[in-house]
Parts: C-alpha cells; structure tokens; sequence
C-alpha cells in the first residue's frame, strides 16, 4: 500500500506540472488580452506598457517564464502575483478556500442525503409509481442549469429578493468562524441548488448499481441463506453498489473544491470559483494558473483517496 | 478614456471601452443631464448618519487612487480623495476642491497657478496638514511605472521636465513648483486646452511622500492597500495604516475620517458608513436594491427585462435615473487598407448600416439615441451644440435603419459600376459574447446588402483590443465594438486620442480607423492649445463633424446608464461620472 501511494504521488506531481505547462501554453498561443496592456490603461504609452510588461517579467520567452513560475512555485510555494491587482495569489487563494470547502461540502452531504436514499428505494421498487416520480424528478433537476435554479431559489426563498424570505440572500455569506448561524442560513440555497443535479445524478447512477448489484449470484446466495431482505440490501448489495458512486463522489468533490464556479456566481459567495471566474474574465494569467492548479490538484488528491478506499469498501481489491 | 468596470452583465470583461449601458426612457432635452430624476439632490439639511450599500458586479480597477480609472472605481476615490478639482452631483463643471479657488493660468497659457485650501489633513495613521508638496508628489509618482497610471502622460505630460521615457523610479519634475504650503505652480511646455480640466484627474490627489515613498519601491506600488485619505471618508484600516476594509473582489468598508474639516469641503458626507458589495450578478443585484436591502447600483446597469419592469411600474419608476456615458460606440473602418481607404466606400458603410438593428441588440430605444456624430449630447454647450447637435447627420436613413440606394450610389462613386462590392472577403475582429457578437452579426449583415462578405473573427473582449484593434499592425479590416467615453467634459477627451493622426502608435493604439488626415490633424493642433472655452469648443465641434464625415468611423449610439436607488435614499448621480452614485450627498431617509 505504500508504494502504491509513493508511486501515485509522483504520478501526480508531474500530472500538475503538465497541467501547469499546457495552461502557460494556451495562454501563450491563443489570443487572449494582453495583460500589460490591461495593467496600463487605454490612455497609456507605448513605453509604460513596454516597461509594465518587463516588470511583470511577461516580455520573456514563455518557457522562460515558465521556469521562473516554476521555481518560485517548487521552493518557495509562491503562486505569483495577479497581473490585475498586484495581490498575492496564493493568499488570495487560501483566503477564499473556506467558502468553497463550506460550499462544496455541504452541497455534497445534501445531495448523498439525497440521492442515495432515492436510488435504493427506487432500486428496489423498481417500475413502481415512487420509482417513475422519483426518476422523472431527478431526470428534471439534471436538466435544469445551476445558474437557473438559483436564480429561482433566489426570487423565491432568499431574503431581499424572494418572496418567502426564509434563506439567506446572495453576497450575505460569512465566514463560519464569524457567526455560525449566518454562515448555515446563508449557505442552504447554494447547497440545495448545487446539490439538486448531483442528487438525481447519484440516484439515477445508485439505482441502477442496486439493481444490477442484487441479480447477482451472491444475493440470492444471500437470500437462499434465510437472511432479511434489509440485511441483503444493506450488508451486500449496497457495499458493491456503492463503489461506483465513491469513485464518482471523489471525482465530483475534488472538482468542486477547485471551485463550485456558477453556483458562487449566482450565490456571490467569494470562494474560489468565483475568483478563477475574474481571473479568466481579467485575462490574469497567474490568477488563472493559481486555480487551475489548485483545481486540478483536488482531482488528484480525490483521486488517490477513492483509490484507497477502494481497499476497504471492496475486499477484492488490495494493492501491491 | 474612462471606463466602466471591467465585468458588465453580457460582456466580456477587460480593456471596456463602454458599458452596456441603460435606458432613454424620457425624451429629455439635448442638453440636459440626469434624466428621470423627480428626486432633488440633497445638498443640506438631510438626516446624518445610516449605513449605505452600494451593489456591484466587479471590482475596482486599482485602489491606489494614482491608478485608479474605472468610473466605479472613481466613486470610492473622489470621496476618500481630493484631487485639486473635483465635481458635484448633476454637474460637468468642476469646482475647486483641495484648491482654495480655481486655477489662474498666465497669459502666454504656460504657467498654471493653484491655491490651496487651509486646513485639510490627511487621515490616520499621517494625521497632518496638506501641503503643496503632497500634491506635487502625488503627480510625479504617477509617471513611475510601479504606479503605473494610464493618463499621466497624456494629460500631465505637457509639464516641463516631465518624464518622455518610462521609469521605475518616482521622477522629480522640475515643471511642478511648490513656493509655499498652499501653492502649486505648474510650468508647461505648451500652453493646453485641457490642462485646467485634468486638474480633476484623481492623480492630483495629495499623497504623503515621507508616508508613501517606502511603498512606492519596486516594480509595484503597494500605497494603495496603505493608503491615507483626505476626504469626509476613508477606507477602513488599521492604527499602521494598512487596509482593513478593502477586500479584493469582495467589498469595500468607507468609515468617516476622523480628520476631515466640514467646513473646508462642500461635501455634505450624510452616511456613518458606505459599503461596497462587490460580485453581484445584475438580476440578482436589482431585486435586492428595490426590495431595500440594498440601496443603489454601482457598475452594473440593471438589465433590460428589469428595467422594462421598473419604468412601467409607477411605485419604482422614480427610482430610476438616466445618465448619459458621455461618448458613443462607434464602427471603425481601417483607412489604411483596401477597400476602406476609399472614402466613398467608407461613406456607403455610414449610409447602410442598420444603426436601429444595431440598437436593437443593446436593448433598443432603451439603450440610448442613435448617434449621428461623436460628441454626445451631455457635452451640450461645450461642444455637442457646436458640432450640430442632434441635427447634423450627414448619412441619414428612415428610423436609422440604413439606405440602401444612397449607400450604392456611394459604391459606384468608388468605381463599383454595379453599386455593390466585387472585391475580397473584408474581415472583422468583434466580440465573442452577446451584446458585441450580436452587433458585429448585424454589421455584416448591413454590409451584405452591398455586395461585402464580412468575415468575423470573435475574440474575448478585452483581447479584440488589445490584440488586434489596437495594434495597428494585425488590425483588421473592421472594428465592429469600439467606442470611447471622455475622461472629463472637454471634447478633445473624446477627439483627440481617438482621430488625431499623431496619436498612432504600435500598441495600445486608440484610433482605431488609423485616420492621418492632415487638415484634420492641423485643426486639432490649433485646437488643443486653445485657451478661450468658446473658441475651443466651436474648434472641436467643427473637427467632429469633418471627422463624421470622413466616414472613418461610424457612431451609432449615445447610450445612457440607469441608475436605481432604494426607497430608503436620497438621490445623487454624477453626470460627470457617466451616473454613478456620488455617495458623499447620498442620505439615508
């Protein structure tokens, strides 16, 4: 075990780096803005710009460029500094992280709440009335954008703009350390609109895992042996069925945390989607870098934990 | 050129040239200013105190109040800030702010005097008095490339002794002369027509340079997250100075400054506290200041759907005003190649372009009038009514939807028998998102009626400026979403750095048809050191037209920015600040 982890490590850091290279890479090749340019103004002179651009090291070769970005991010962990405000980026990062783990998290506890109920009573009456509203509904949440349900979250139940006004309204998040309650009512709208695709996601991909999983010939191994239909469900049809959505889970957490992008939009929440959001739109390449980074690294990271915990969930898989 | 902020519902952000801005709604006059208004702006008497939010979708451009130029940007800095001038609400006529009175210029137009007002200090942690060397600072630091201001050059570049290179360190100007506390004295190299009116640039704001110089070291400043302030509020820091309140993307705290003097500023400064949410999508942002959680739009014009609601609801209606961008969005046709170097092909442009359709794609009527030259209306008597006003149009079509025979007529002046263009394919750079993506559609299609094959070529907005349009060298044949807003109300803001054949540089090129008429250019010489208002602004309605009529560029919109206030406040636009709240006369009812 671990060498294995050893080994998927190393894998990951040059998995970073080549991600890290091909972003440096688009933003060289294709014509984005001219960030020197930006940084200058409309009425600004050729020189200014020309000396802008030196500061900011951006009239180097990009491999150059790149080499610089990497030695800093190596051996001081140093992301850079925006082109477009001059802030650090690792700060900037790290300072709206919180708001995006809150995000992320409690968006993935509701819809697993959710949509993993839904999918085993769904499995296992499968055809039925619960089971068609259950499946239509979720066929109805995937289909509706985030940035549209919010919206209608918003004028529905937001304080301010909904007519209910039961929830917190957008841009009203604070930090969980400054008033909990605050952050709890300001976060169940992002968290049910984040959640309702995932949840009909997971219900969809968990029912037809059950289904699958209890024609197996272990269930009625299971059954012939006189146990309860609920310990046949819960003990071994559930435990096979679950793989698949752990996997997923990983995958769908690490993406979030490198940022839930519309829902912090729509919800103005300041987390790191909506920063890498700016960051593209201010054509700030370190910005751009700092989150694709970042982004891909909670990939990685969730990658590596599904993988380990693949040993426990399933005794079938042990690593050498 | 100023600008709104960098995100605006709709549109790509970065290099914003203009915003997508509001509503005509009423059929105000020509010259008039905010529009809509059945509020009268508060100047005394109000009830003090109260908390005031201000809703926007970005961010500042900088917080350094030496590189600051978004117009949303300019509503934090002219009421933590005192540049020499400065305006009132509802106004495009500056008045002495840090100055004791308003500049006197010497006959030969090269000596440029201002007094300062007594008694204005600085705010903690520097809590001393203001002295002309402040400001002489605080201009000189603008030429430093770590501070990077985009207009220094351009406005403060007639200095004597000014830098003509870029430089990395603060420079000593020898043209800024400070003989005592209160007086500043600048020598200029040539007189200029423009000089007095940037004397309300935020860069003449005081900065303390034994407080800000350690900052300002490097290769970029940070005094803007240090920064002291002068006027009636401050941005929240702490006892070392250091920004508490600022949060990059997030909001911006205004606190009272403990050392602001009532009695040497006009600033009525009603509210405790001003906050600045930042991040708001439009929709969103708009619902919340009608239901009263929040009290005014700081950047984003509420959008179209929303203002259709809000204009024919009577209870909301007067919570809306209109203010115009001063400036206009406009065509640029490349003079420097085929087929637009022809003249009377660009003038068959000008007459078919379906300038209504055009609109259209901004919301329609709403959006603003269909311009016909380029010095907007809100310019009035200081250039718009000397260029013709509303009645000098010299490619006129039915409801500005194009004329089709005229423009062919035009063609076959240019030597296209048929009256329709045989050449190859004409390129267009445009933007890659909705509202720009759909007026370059419609500029093709206009252009299809004679015979041209647009090809477009769709980029990121602030990319289609900097990549292309403003560098000469890769610029395409069309320029479809260009225009250009006055950095303050002199017509050659607006002109000069946009048609003057001398202002064509490599990069970061602003006149984007590349025009280098010679008499034209010669006018504009004549123009810009000219020191009687009334000639100058007869000069540069003349150049407008001769420039309308060269065909090219081709405006097609005098828009016009909604701004929404809460039932809780008290109205204030700045007309000089294409309608942003000027929060300082804002009252909490």
């Amino acid at each position: 075990m671990g060498a294995y982890i050893v080994r998927r490590v190393l894998w990951a850091i040059l998995l970073l780096l080549v991600v890290s290279f091909i972003t440096f890479v688009i933003f060289d090749v294709f014509p984005s803005a001219d960030p020197a340019a930006l940084r200058a103004g409309r009425n600004a002179t050729p020189a200014l710009i020309e000396q802008i651009r030196h500061n900011l090291g951006l009239d180097k070769p990009f491999y150059t460029q790149f080499w610089i970005y990497l030695k800093g991010l190596v051996t001081h962990f140093d992301l850079g500094y925006s082109y477009y405000n001059s802030e650090s980026v690792k700060s900037e990062i790290f300072s709206r992280l919180p708001a995006t783990i809150s995000v992320t998290v409690g968006g993935f506890i509701v819809w697993m709440l959710i949509g993993i109920p839904v999918g085993i009573v769904s499995a296992i009456r499968p055809r039925s009335v619960v089971d068609r509203v259950m499946m239509g509904g979720s066929l109805v949440a995937i289909s509706a954008p985030v940035y549209f349900l919010g919206l209608v979250s918003l004028f529905v139940f937001a304080k301010g703009t909904g007519q209910l006004q039961w929830f917190g309204a957008a841009g009203s998040y604070v930090p969980i350390t400054q008033d909990f309650g605050t952050w709890f009512n300001s976060l169940i709208l992002p968290w049910v609109t984040l959640a309702a695709a995932f949840a009909a996601f997971y219900a969809r991909m968990m029912r037809g895992n059950l289904i699958e999983t209890m024609h197996e010939d272990y269930i009625r191994t299971a059954r012939a042996k006189g146990l309860r239909e609920r310990v046949v469900i819960t003990k071994h049809g559930l435990r096979a069925a679950l793989t698949p959505v752990v996997t997923m889970a990983g995958m769908d957490i690490g993406l979030l945390l490198g940022g839930a992008i519309l829902t912090e939009i729509v919800f103005n929440i300041p987390g790191v989607g909506r920063y890498a959001y700016n960051a593209i739109t201010n054509s700030d390449l370190p910005a751009i870098q700092g989150t694709v980074l970042f982004g891909a690294f909670f990939i990685v990271f969730a990658n590596l934990v599904v993988d380990i915990l693949y040993a426990f969930l399933d005794p079938r898989v042990t690593y050498g | 050129m100023r600008r709104r902020t960098a995100v605006v519902v709709g549109m790509a952000a970065g290099a914003l040239a203009l915003v997508a801005a509001g509503c005509g709604g009423g059929g105000a006059s020509a010259t008039s200013g905010v529009q809509g208004a059945s509020h009268t702006l508060v100047t005394s008497g109000a009830k003090k105190g109260g908390t005031i939010t201000v809703l926007s979708n970005g961010d500042v451009d900088h917080i350094d109040p030496g590189e600051a130029y978004y117009a949303f940007t300019y509503q934090i800095t002219y009421v933590t800030q005192r540049p020499l001038l400065a305006y009132k609400p509802n106004s495009v006529t500056p008045v002495p702010d840090l100055a004791a009175s308003m500049p006197t210029v010497s006959k030969d137009g090269k000596t440029v005097t201002v007094k300062l007002r007594h008694g204005v200090k600085f705010s903690p942690p520097v809590n001393r008095e203001v002295t002309s060397a402040d400001v002489k600072y605080a201009i000189e630091r603008g030429f430093d490339a770590a501070v990077a201001n985009g207009y220094a050059g351009a406005y403060f570049g007639v200095i004597d002794g000014a830098p003509t290179k870029s430089t990395n360190t603060v420079p000593s100007i020898s043209g800024i002369q400070t003989p005592d506390k209160y007086t500043i004295v600048f020598k200029l190299s040539k007189p200029s027509g423009v000089f007095v009116g940037a004397l309300q640039e935020p860069l003449t704001a005081p900065v303390p340079a034994e407080y800000a110089r350690k900052f300002d070291k490097g290769t970029s400043s940070s005094y803007g997250n240090h920064q002291v302030a002068t006027g009636p509020y401050m941005i929240q820091n702490n006892a070392a100075g250091k920004l508490t309140g600022y949060t990059p993307g997030r909001q911006i705290i205004l606190v009272r400054n403990p050392n602001w003097n009532a009695k040497t500023s006009w600033r009525p400064a009603y509210a405790d506290k001003i906050i600045f949410k930042e991040g708001f999508d439009p929709t969103v942002g708009t619902k919340q200041i009608l239901s009263g959680s929040a009290d005014v739009n700081g950047d984003f014009p509420p959008p179209a759907a929303e203002l259709k609601s809000i204009t024919s609801n009577s209870s909301q209606k007067s919570q809306l005003e209109f203010t115009p961008t001063s400036g206009s969005r406009y065509v640029a046709l490349n003079t420097r190649k085929a087929p637009f170097n022809n003249k009377y092909v660009r003038m068959a442009v000008a007459y078919v372009l379906d300038r209504n359709a055009m609109r259209l794609t901004r919301g329609g009527p709403i959006d603003g009038k269909i311009a016909t030259h380029f010095i907007s209306p809100d310019f009035g008597p200081t250039g718009f009514n000397q260029a013709g006003g509303f009645n000098f149009n010299p490619f006129p079509s039915a409801n500005g939807s194009g004329d089709v025979a005229k423009a062919m007529a035009m063609m076959k002046k240019a030597g296209y028998k048929s009256g329709k263009y045989s050449g190859p394919q004409v390129t267009q750079v445009a933007d890659n998102s909705p509202p720009g993506s759909n007026t370059a559609a419609v500029i093709a299609n206009s252009l299809a009626k004679i015979g041209f094959n647009v090809k477009t070529i769709s980029v990121q907005h602030a990319a289609m400026y900097t990549r292309f349009c403003n560098v000469p060298k890769n610029e395409p044949n069309i320029c479809p979403n260009v225009g250009w807003l006055a950095d303050f109300h002199e017509p050659q803001t607006l002109l000069d750095p946009t048609f003057n054949g001398k202002n064509i540089i490599p990069t970061n090129n602003s006149n984007w048809p590349l025009l280098n008429d010679p008499a034209i250019n010669k006018l504009m010489s004549k123009a810009e050191v000219e020191l009687n208002p009334e000639t100058r602004y007869k000069e540069w309605g003349h150049i407008d037209d001769l420039i309308t009529e060269t065909a090219a560029a081709v405006p097609w919109i005098w828009e016009q920015f909604p701004t929404l206030y809460s039932s809780k406040v008290t109205h204030a636009s700045e007309l000089w600040n294409e309608g942003g709240p000027d929060v300082s006369f804002m009252a909490v009812k």
